[in-house]
């Protein structure tokens, strides 16, 4: 165990963990609003990766419903996970519309909310197939212009390698974690936003509105599964219009190889033993619960 | 008839195994708690059948005993689940709401992946060969039907007994039902435990049923599944399961017709199901009697 192996699998762990922490919060964003998990979310992931895949390369695959078909333009890439990051959040906004906003204007169970998702989740994700067909995409190499693929660092007698990919994907997710962080603490909305996860009646008492602050909300956490989705997507390809799914169950742990192969029962145990110490998460603090 | 069994009957033994799996999950919402740990259970069930009826070791036993391996099959996997389910229930029904839907989910990608990587499980091809007791695939309905129709009858018995209504009390108000001294943790164990028998037998039995089991049986998809019965069925009757299995494994084979359009619609029936029956299809009916 050297220092450059160290090195290398911090930042491997750092790139592809900022991507997940960006997607986590949009799970988080809608679940410290309206309590309930939005199954949704992996399927919206996956559809702001081939959103921003068409803009950027301008074509379909050769399967599915539009084989064959190409866009009369070429987004350049920022561009282009922009669009497609804003699409995921029109997406969000159809999510919240279909499955979550009927049931909690009949008051119905907040668990009916885990199926409804479920089945918009079942939707989306065959409307991807549907349309976009069944086979593998992957970004052309060269979607991010005229960069090099890595770049190298000595240290001592051994390389630490940065893919240019592990650059543009720490960056980007550091940048939206600012910006998040800013909308909710610094601005007069995120204040409106925190009261209506503090408690929705009283804050519709303060003149906010709260329809409007849950349908925003899911704007933004699709905005950033979109991006999330785009981003993976650049780093591993798009392997089939299930690919968001298993990223959203997915936790990775960090353990020495010859324990490799049960690396994800490690890291479902510490989610286990987490739930069981601290129900109300690592860094939350303990919600008083009123009778 | 004979053409329509042909094409629907092994339909309707799935119907029953997922009423099953469904109904194992009632048992703990029963008293209130979310559980989605019946699939790790079903697969260890599986497991328990899939490796006393291929290990070369207990060749001799399955001589001597014939069928009646199947029952001893099924006795194993029953007293192995409600083993673990103790171990896993105290710890984890301190946890209420999504929260333990999120630790049971941990429990079955925990036991996924163990099962992937223990040799006698067979690792990622699985255990395949299991011998099957019936040539006929629709014979496995002498299986699944004495079972349900075990497990509707012991339900019924359950609703109407002191524990049930203990059960019932914490899902109704678990505040009240401590403070008038019901032993909440521990009732929530049993009924948990109970669930986790089921599942566990079900599992044992549909071993032979699918001829092969490997880790690909208790996955995520399959616990969602599995909730989604209960959930669209009505998950304050023992029917719902029934009823939302029924309706949601014959949907995709249903709506076959219209090939690949045919998931999206599945897709809108879940949807339209939650928003129009949030009491699940037992839920209409409960209303009208009222």
């Amino acid at each position: 165990m050297s220092l450059a192996w160290f090195l290398q699998n911090l930042l491997n762990g750092l790139s592809i963990g900022s991507v997940y922490a960006v997607f986590a919060l949009g799970y988080t964003l809608v679940f410290s609003i309206l309590g309930i998990i939005n199954f949704a979310h992996g399927a919206v992931f996956t559809l702001g990766a081939y959103l921003t895949y068409v803009l950027a390369v301008g074509e379909f695959g050769l399967n599915g419903l539009l084989a064959g078909v190409t866009l009369p333009f070429k987004l350049p890439f920022v561009l282009a996970l922009l669009a497609g990051a804003v699409l995921s959040g029109l997406a969000g906004v159809a999510v919240e519309r279909m499955a979550f906003r009927p049931l909690r204007k009949r008051g119905a169970d907040a668990l009916l909310a885990l199926v409804s998702s479920l089945g918009v989740a079942l939707i989306l994700v065959n409307l991807i197939q549907y349309l976009f067909g069944a086979e593998i995409y992957s970004f052309p190499p060269d979607v991010l212009g005229d960069l090099p693929p890595a770049m190298l660092f000595q240290i001592g007698e051994e390389f630490v390698a940065v893919r240019t990919i592990q650059a543009v994907l720490f960056a980007v997710s550091m940048l939206m974690l600012i910006l998040l962080v800013w909308f909710i603490h610094g601005t007069k909305q995120g204040k409106a936003l925190r009261a209506t996860a503090e408690n929705p009646d009283t804050a519709s008492l303060l003149g906010i509105s709260v329809d409007r602050f849950i349908l925003g909300t899911f704007f933004i956490s699709g905005l950033l599964g979109g991006m999330s989705g785009t981003l993976i997507g650049v780093s591993f390809g798009l392997a089939g219009p299930y690919f968001g799914v298993a990223y959203g169950l997915k936790t990775l742990a960090f353990l020495p190889p010859e324990l490799s192969s049960f690396k994800e029962a490690v890291a479902y145990a510490l989610l286990f033993v987490v739930l069981l110490a601290r129900p109300q998460g690592l860094l939350g603090k303990n919600a008083e619960e009123k009778v | 008839m004979e053409d329509f069994v042909a094409r629907y009957g092994f339909l309707f033994v799935v119907i029953l195994q997922q009423a099953l799996l469904g109904l194992s999950l009632y048992f703990p919402l029963m008293t209130g708690q979310l559980s989605l740990a019946s699939i790790g259970f079903y697969s260890l069930g599986g497991y328990v059948a899939a490796i006393m009826g291929t290990h070369p070791e207990l060749a001799p036993l399955r001589e001597a005993l014939g069928f009646f391996m199947y029952p001893l099959e099924w006795l194993v996997a029953l007293a192995a689940s409600m083993l673990l389910g103790l171990a896993l229930g105290y710890p984890a029904l301190r946890l209420r709401g999504i929260y333990l839907a999120l630790a049971t989910i941990a429990f079955v990608q925990i036991l996924g992946v163990v099962v992937l990587n223990l040799p006698i499980a067979g690792g990622a091809i699985g255990i395949f060969g299991i011998p099957q007791p019936f040539e006929d695939r629709l014979a496995y309905v002498w299986f699944f039907g004495p079972l349900l129709a075990l497990t509707v009858f012991f339900l019924w018995r359950l609703e109407r007994s002191g524990t049930g209504r203990l059960f019932f009390s914490i899902r109704e108000d678990e505040l009240a039902a401590r403070a008038m001294g019901v032993n909440v943790t521990g009732r929530k164990v049993q009924a948990f435990v109970l669930g986790c028998a089921l599942a566990g037998v079900v599992g044992a039995m549909s071993a032979p049923l699918l001829n092969t089991w490997n880790a690909r049986q208790g996955t995520f998809d399959a616990a969602v599944a599995c909730l989604a019965y209960v959930l669209i069925g009505g998950a304050r009757s023992k029917w719902g399961a029934l009823l939302g299995a029924a309706l949601l494994v014959s949907l995709p084979e249903v709506l076959r017709p219209l090939k690949d359009s045919r998931m999206i619609l599945n897709g809108l029936v879940l949807v339209l199901a939650c928003v129009y029956m949030p009491q699940g299809i037992a839920g209409l009916f409960a209303r009208r009697k009222s």
